[in-house]
């Protein structure tokens, strides 16, 4: 067909494929985005941009704690980043860099582990956490994710590339081990680090199934558990389930947006784990 | 250890009986769950939704990215800004795109009216309806997870030498041409290592289900037509308090994540 399509042609055809797509892709983004600004009698009608209010926003903050959750959610994404990055980025360092007895079975330890799904092991973990008294609490869902086995893979190969000899360098000048991993290493990781940040700190706000499990007490929700929760409280208010879809959303998108080059490369090499 | 722990755990309670609301009571029941499985037709219904699931899913989302990353490649100009723009959804919350699409599949809703319009599917609530609430998971999936395959096939695509491209043009291949004979081999690998991905990312889908069941008792609605694998074992779980019960059903999905990715390891090229 396109050999008899100029070149011109074939180019608009394809720039049209691409619009498409990603006219898909942002449109129901931008249906929540519109929606949670229309009052809920208006929805679902199309009006003019000077009938658009907060209503759904004021009514989604007076109506539920959702300024606990933010915190919530804040609070548990800033403990599982910080928590990563210092042990995932340790034991990377051992890893790849300390020979210790037992460090090829550590590592296919770490490799096996990798292919196991949160889903089945979601049980016994439930179990630990009750059996801990810690339902309703923030070190559930904290602790459990700071150690991760893909991470501390991302850290190990971030490490390897590195040639060795500035670090041997650094060790005759009289730096510590300890010193060495601080002041050479880790610098030269930065970019590994930052994406390990990212990775952790996108699956950590975007978590669902555990937050769900582990937390009943409203208080101690996370976003994703009171949007969901909210879909049956404010079952008939499309509008102010929107808001809340936004408010969910918009961090995600501002840090997506700033970081761009850094993340999809990252979630590329994650995808199988994602 | 926070990991190995579980991971022993989880194959340990599978021979076991034990009550959600008595947990440290924990009997040993030999292979009484595993046999029970066998049995059940809920969890044969599981598998089965799982399976229909995965084959829609993953053809779907294989093909819907191969197609648009063999497309970005070849333009010039907006690739950033497209490859952003399809991987937009799979950054966001599934909690959040699921509540979305919850209203655009509303009977009367914008989608709704437009498959409607369309297909000449009835204009009903997908996620109510028990025919459509299935196909209705797999757009919300495929939706979020095109994004992700898009890069790696532009990653693959990449390292396609531009000369295969340009001699497969001087012997007068079109553009559709050179995409089925020159992009397809090409990155074969990629697709393979797409296909057997998504097949172990689909067969765990449990989110998207959860949330249309609204935080019912009883998860998997409509009338139990989106109740995974793992829907059926966090039922058992969480909802039946059996929690061998359902750990027994945990080992069914680790084995099958695990086949997954034995053959992933096997078959794959050191690259990636």
């Amino acid at each position: 067909m396109s050999a008899f399509l100029s070149g011109s042609a074939t180019r608009a055809l394809k720039y049209g494929v691409l619009v498409v797509g990603a006219m898909i892709a942002f449109g129901p983004m931008l249906f929540a985005l519109y929606t949670s600004f229309e009052l809920p009698a208006d929805y679902p009608r199309l009006v003019s941009i000077n009938r658009l209010t907060l209503w759904n926003y004021r009514y989604v903050f007076d109506h539920a704690p959702v300024l606990r959750w933010y915190a919530n959610t804040a609070f548990v994404t800033v403990g599982v980043v910080v928590g990563a990055v210092v042990v995932n980025t340790l034991a990377g360092y051992a890893l790849a860099r300390i020979r210790f007895p037992g460090r090829t079975v550590t590592f296919m330890i770490v490799l096996g582990i990798l292919m196991v799904p949160l889903q089945a092991i979601l049980i016994p973990l439930y179990l630990l956490v009750a059996q801990l008294g810690w339902l309703n609490s923030y070190q559930s869902l904290i602790v459990p994710f700071i150690a991760n086995p893909f991470l501390i893979f991302l850290m190990r190969q971030s490490f390897q590339m590195l040639p060795v000899d500035l670090e041997e360098a650094a060790v005759i000048d009289g730096a510590g081990r300890f010193r060495s991993f601080l002041k050479i290493a880790v610098p030269l990781t930065m970019s590994g680090i930052a994406t390990q940040a990212i990775l952790a700190g996108t699956w950590t706000w975007n978590s669902f199934m555990i937050p769900v499990t582990f937390t009943t007490d409203p208080d101690h929700y996370m976003m994703t558990v009171g949007l969901n929760s909210l879909q049956s409280q404010f079952y008939t208010l499309t509008t102010v389930q929107m808001a809340g879809v936004v408010l969910l959303t918009v961090p995600i998108v501002v840090m997506f947006a700033a970081f761009q080059r850094l993340i999809v490369p990252s979630f590329a090499t994650a995808g199988i784990r994602g | 250890m926070w990991f190995v722990y579980p991971i022993v755990d989880s194959v340990v309670l599978a021979f076991q009986q034990v009550d959600l609301f008595n947990f440290s009571q924990r009997s040993f029941i030999g292979l009484t769950n595993f046999l029970q499985l066998w049995q059940d037709p809920a969890f044969h219904q599981s598998l089965f939704i799982t399976m229909v699931f995965v084959v829609l899913v993953v053809p779907a989302q294989t093909v819907f990215a191969l197609v648009l990353a063999a497309i970005l490649h070849s333009v010039g100009m907006g690739k950033t800004f497209f490859r952003t723009a399809f991987f937009l959804p799979y950054m966001t919350s599934t909690v959040a795109v699921t509540t979305v699409f919850m209203k655009l599949f509303v009977a009367g809703g914008p989608l709704a009216t437009l498959a409607a319009r369309v297909f000449g599917v009835s204009n009903e609530t997908w996620y109510a309806e028990p025919s459509l609430a299935l196909p209705f998971l797999v757009i919300v999936y495929v939706y979020m997870y095109i994004g992700l395959y898009v890069v790696v096939f532009v990653g693959g695509i990449e390292n396609v030498p531009a000369e295969l491209h340009e001699a497969a043009k001087v012997d007068g291949a079109g553009v559709l041409q050179r995409f089925r004979f020159v992009t397809v081999p090409s990155v074969r690998p990629y697709v393979f290592f797409v296909v057997v991905a998504g097949f172990i990312q689909a067969v765990q889908v449990f989110d998207q289900a959860y949330v249309i069941a609204s935080n019912g008792a009883i998860l998997g609605s409509p009338a139990g037509a989106t109740a995974t694998l793992v829907i059926f074992l966090y039922q058992q779980a969480f909802r039946l308090n059996n929690l061998g019960y359902g750990s027994a059903a945990a080992v069914v999905l680790l084995l099958i994540v695990f086949l997954g990715t034995v053959l992933t390891r096997k078959l794959l090229p050191e690259r990636l």
